[in-house]
């Protein structure tokens, strides 16, 4: 059909109504004239009227054949096809209900699995020309990154050509006194020009101004939406007033629009802004060492990363003669914003599991070929019938795969819907950066579609082509003998396929789940149940230097104690698991340093965390301002100790830290009273152990600091008690981030836990898929040798004897797909090695288990059809069909 | 009886062959002309003479199927009776086509009596 023609189709389609219209004008005509012509033969009217008719034929067909020949055949085919099958389908409702059902698991998987690499990896962040978007680390070797110094920053900020803005990115807690009552507020240190580099103006009042940051201005501040309705009511009069920081009174000067960097996401561990105030860098800041700053910017158009790079790094080098020596060989090094929100961790999780699940689209489409297939031999003499009586070759084609459209845009349909289902259920537990978009939006549709269609073409041209093609008359033969050796050929190897992609994730996630095991069982080395820790930010205003500060410690904590159900309450820099900033040991006389956690605890600390004493004291009341500085520290310091200086007892050997609360940072020489056992620091549980100093909290006080409280059996329960305990000590504090040492512990293992779950929920399914897949394929072959086995047992073949030809039939296809599953999973499980923890990647027991799994579904498939096989009554067997 | 009753005359008549009454209705105008429907369902009838079993209605589908194709094309007129009829056209395209499907044919009637002749 031409160009020409199919458009002239189309349109006749559209004009029907006209068409029949002119059709039946031009047959009355038609009649008109040929009675006349008939009457003046000399026929009667009547009698010419009947004639005129009779010769002009069935009216009916011809109006038809009229629209046939007019109008596009094709739709009208598509139409009818589509009819037809959807009237197939109906007709068997079990097989429709399965392939559906399998369908709509593989592609609603797939569609979840895709919004969520979509939302995180690939929808370019939401803010302008993104990609523009850097950070800057300083980087002490070629795997580590770390902050940088107010110094540095300021350097960088002063001779870099690259950028067009550049803030130095800190963060900040607040108290806000909201009506009353204090609350603590998460939020950032900026620079003026911060939101120059994400490109984000407030929706209310203005942005910073470029001379706001100076030391000694009036301090402002910028309110994320979500603060600004939930804190202060959404109130316009807001801007322009004065709001306290910590008792310092703050300007607000704009709001951000909502979802700028607050998405609401029920994440734990890393709050969304709610505001944003300068950093008026001091003299004292300016002098200090501390690596506390984070740069962020936006480079200048059509500056690449590498002339970012090699810019920094100059600058980095002119101001080499102020850095310290220990430090001078630490590079400086821009990265894309992007690449630092989404970890590599949490990327590769992302597209294994991405990958895992593509894996059990292909085996459900592999199973509805299958599943076709069958169905195809099943029809092959109706299809020869037809194709006897002249339907061509590409017509009953096109008919099949119609039918397989049909299954995947139904399948398709309630796989969204499942999608829908899965991705509202599964966001809030995902370890995603604030810019995640996940929703099923039209990329996600779009891609579902595509999944469809392309799925519905891969399961339907196999067989479409294996029936449209063979010969007539030999599928007219072939059918009614049964014997289908190529088909049967096929469809084990689909299924020897199924079991090998369905090894690959079984093996996978075995791996994948002995690391999450095993990382579960690391032992953090403090109490988990039963504590529960909070933020008890000291107000500056109220306690304004350090020996007031390490004054209200043993206060509160004595309140706390006297609470009833309290066991141990104490007061900390930071609880276990949620990182502990670093400083360098030294000891006297020597010049090489050791980076260790620099952690602050007080004399209950032990006690409430259920740490163990290995050697030595713990802290006591009296390590306190004006007392001798002492140190305790942990297995893995003693240890590194005796081993890099020769020691061989820690206890009583005093070693170099810096003093920190007390005026200007120094360092002092301090007394190892204690050894405690290891405790995890960091969030990261596969982190080697950490070297941790622990000192007196009182010897160096510091205004943000946790308390946790031990309390067997009510951890949650005491809360209100403890708020009240510290509002009756200290009205000016807010608590903040309350959670129980199990959350945080169970925080902890995020980023791996939804990963292996994933994974092994679509192992799971997987394998059930391959297993219908061999049961389909083991009860058509059974159906189709009826004849053959009753054959056999009219021999006298045992039944014993059917039953294991069968079951060896089946295990001899399991085993060519274990077998290659288990080649491809070795070769396969080295891209995980960065989630595995304390598992090879070649694990043996991980492939004997995906075997053996393999192997029992494989039999379990099998003896159904071989049950049915053994009952086969040789005399209706070969009657049936002879 | 009517002589013009043919479906009860005995003489032996043909059906047509899938395609040749696209062949006979591009033939009728380019003999004749412009014509309307019943003109061309006529004017074949009178040329078969009676060996052929034309239902006339057969003749709007053909007609219809070689518009769409370019070959002839209709316009509105009036029949003697004073009827509004479409009158059809061998257009350009049709009349080089007739030479085509003419040669064709020839050619494959050709094939077809040498092979019979062949086997007689």
């Amino acid at each position: 059909m031409n160009a020409r023609s199919t458009l002239q189709r189309l349109v006749a389609l559209v004009r029907a109504r006209r068409l029949d219209r002119d059709l039946d004008d031009e047959i009355a005509a038609h009649l008109e004239m040929a009675e006349r012509d008939l009457v003046a033969q000399g026929l009667s009217p009547d009698a010419a009227r009947r004639e005129a008719r009779r010769q002009f034929g069935g009216l009916p067909s011809m109006r038809e054949a009229h629209r046939d020949d007019r109008s596009a055949r094709w739709i009208e085919h598509l139409v009818h096809d589509a009819r037809h099958g959807l009237a197939a389908l109906w007709r068997e409702p079990l097989f429709t209900a399965v392939a559906v059902g399998v369908l709509a698991v593989g592609i609603g998987a797939n569609t979840a699995m895709f919004s969520l690499v979509d939302g995180v990896l690939l929808k370019p962040l939401p803010f302008p020309a993104p990609d523009r978007i850097v950070r800057v680390w300083e980087t002490p070797s070629t795997t580590a990154s770390n902050s940088t110094t107010t110094a540095t920053f300021l350097e960088l900020k002063r001779q870099s050509r690259s950028f067009d803005a550049l803030s130095a990115e800190s963060l900040s807690t607040a108290t806000v006194d909201v009506q009353g009552e204090p609350v603590r507020l998460t939020g950032r240190f900026v620079s003026a020009d911060h939101f120059a580099v994400f490109g984000v103006t407030p929706v209310v009042g203005r942005t910073f101004r470029p001379e706001e940051d100076a030391d000694g201005a009036e301090p402002v501040v910028i309110l994320s939406h979500a603060a600004w309705i939930t804190h202060f009511g959404g109130a316009p009069g807001l801007i322009g007033e004065m709001v306290r920081l910590d008792g310092l009174p703050h300007r607000v000067i704009g709001v951000l629009p909502a979802g700028a960097f607050d998405k609401d996401r029920a994440r734990p561990l890393d709050e969304p802004a709610a505001f944003w105030r300068l950093n008026a860098f001091t003299e004292t800041e300016i002098r200090q060492s501390a690596h506390w700053l984070n740069p962020v910017g936006r480079l200048k158009p059509g500056v690449t990363l590498e002339q970012a790079r090699a810019d920094v790094t100059a600058i980095r080098g002119r101001i080499a003669a102020d850095i310290p020596a220990w430090k001078q060989h630490w590079g400086v090094t821009v990265e894309p914003f992007g690449q630092i929100l989404v970890g590599d961790r949490l990327r590769q999780a992302l597209y294994i599991a991405l990958g895992a699940v593509v894996l059990v689209l292909l085996i459900a489409a592999a199973n509805i070929t299958n599943l076709l297939l069958t169905r195809a031999s099943a029809r092959r003499k109706e299809i020869a019938v037809r194709a006897a009586l002249g339907a061509s070759r590409a017509r009953i084609a096109a008919q099949l795969l119609t039918e397989s459209l049909l299954l995947g845009l139904l399948g398709g349909t309630a796989g969204v819907a499942l999608a829908a289902l899965l991705v509202r259920a599964a966001v809030p537990f995902l370890p995603a950066p604030f810019t995640a978009d996940i929703t099923l939006d039209a990329r996600v549709l779009a891609f579902a579609v595509a999944v469809t269609l392309a799925v519905s073409a891969l399961v339907g041209t196999l067989p479409a082509l294996r029936l449209a093609h063979g010969p007539a008359t030999a599928a007219l033969q072939a059918a009614s003998r049964g014997s289908t050796g190529a088909h049967d050929r096929t469809r084990r190897s689909i299924v020897a396929a199924e079991v090998a992609l369905s090894v690959v994730l079984l093996a996978g996630g075995f791996l994948l789940f002995t690391s999450l095991a095993r990382l579960q069982r690391v032992d953090v080395g403090t109490r988990l149940d039963d504590v529960v820790t909070m933020s008890v930010d000291v107000p500056r205003y109220r306690y304004p230097d350090g020996a007031a500060i390490a004054a209200f410690y043993p206060a509160l904590v004595a309140r706390v104690q006297a609470v009833p159900g309290v066991v141990a309450a104490s007061m900390s820099g930071d609880v276990p698991l949620e990182g502990t900033g670093g400083e360098n040991l030294q000891m006297p006389g020597r010049s090489d340093r050791l980076l260790v956690r620099f952690k602050r605890i007080d004399a209950h600390y032990l006690d409430a965390l259920g740490m163990r004493l290995a050697a030595g004291r713990g802290f006591a009341a009296t390590d306190r301002h004006g007392a001798p500085h002492v140190v305790v520290v942990n297995e893995a310091l003693a240890a590194r100790l005796r081993q890099r200086f020769g020691l061989t007892e820690v206890l009583g050997q005093a070693v170099d830290l810096p003093w920190l609360g007390f005026g200007p940072d120094r360092r002092v020489l301090m007394t190892v009273v204690g050894v405690v056992a290891n405790e995890r620091v960091r969030n990261d549980l596969r982190a080697p152990l950490d070297d941790v100093a622990y000192v007196p909290i009182e010897q160096h006080p510091r205004l943000q600091v946790k308390l946790s409280v031990f309390a067997p059996g009510r951890a949650a329960a005491i809360v209100p008690s403890v708020r009240e305990a510290v509002r009756q000590v200290e009205p000016a504090i807010a608590l903040a981030d309350v959670r129980t040492m199990r959350q945080i512990w169970s925080g902890s293992l995020s980023g791996l836990r939804e990963p292996v779950w994933l994974v092994g929920a679509f192992a799971v399914v997987s394998a059930l898929l391959a297993a219908l897949g061999l049961y389909g394929v083991v009860s058509h072959t059974v159906a189709q040798r009826r004849r053959e086995i009753g054959i056999r047992v009219a021999l006298g073949a045992t039944s014993q004897s059917v039953v294991s030809d069968v079951v060896r039939h089946t295990a001899t296809v399991a085993g060519l797909g274990v077998g290659a599953g288990l080649a491809a999973a070795a070769a396969l499980s080295r891209i995980m090695t960065n989630l595995l923890f304390e598992v090879s990647a070649l694990e043996p027991r991980a492939y004997v288990f995906a075997g053996l799994v393999m192997t029992c579904l494989a039999v379990a498939a099998a003896v159904g059809p071989a049950r049915r096989a053994a009952r086969v009554d040789p005399v209706t067997a070969l009657r049936a069909e002879g | 009886m009517s002589n013009t009753d043919m479906s009860i005359d005995d003489t032996p008549r043909t059906e047509l062959l899938t395609g040749t009454l696209d062949l006979l209705v591009l033939k009728t105008l380019d003999t004749m002309g412009p014509l309307h429907g019943y003109g061309i369902a006529r004017r074949i009838e009178q040329m078969a003479a009676g060996l052929l079993r034309l239902s006339q209605g057969s003749i709007y589908p053909a007609l219809i199927r070689l518009e769409q194709r370019g070959w002839i094309k209709a316009s509105w007129g009036l029949s003697d009776t004073n009827r509004r009829v479409k009158i059809y056209a061998l257009t350009r395209t049709g009349t080089s086509r007739l030479r085509v499907e003419v040669a064709t044919w020839e050619q494959s009637t050709a094939l077809v009596a040498r092979v019979l002749g062949a086997r007689s």
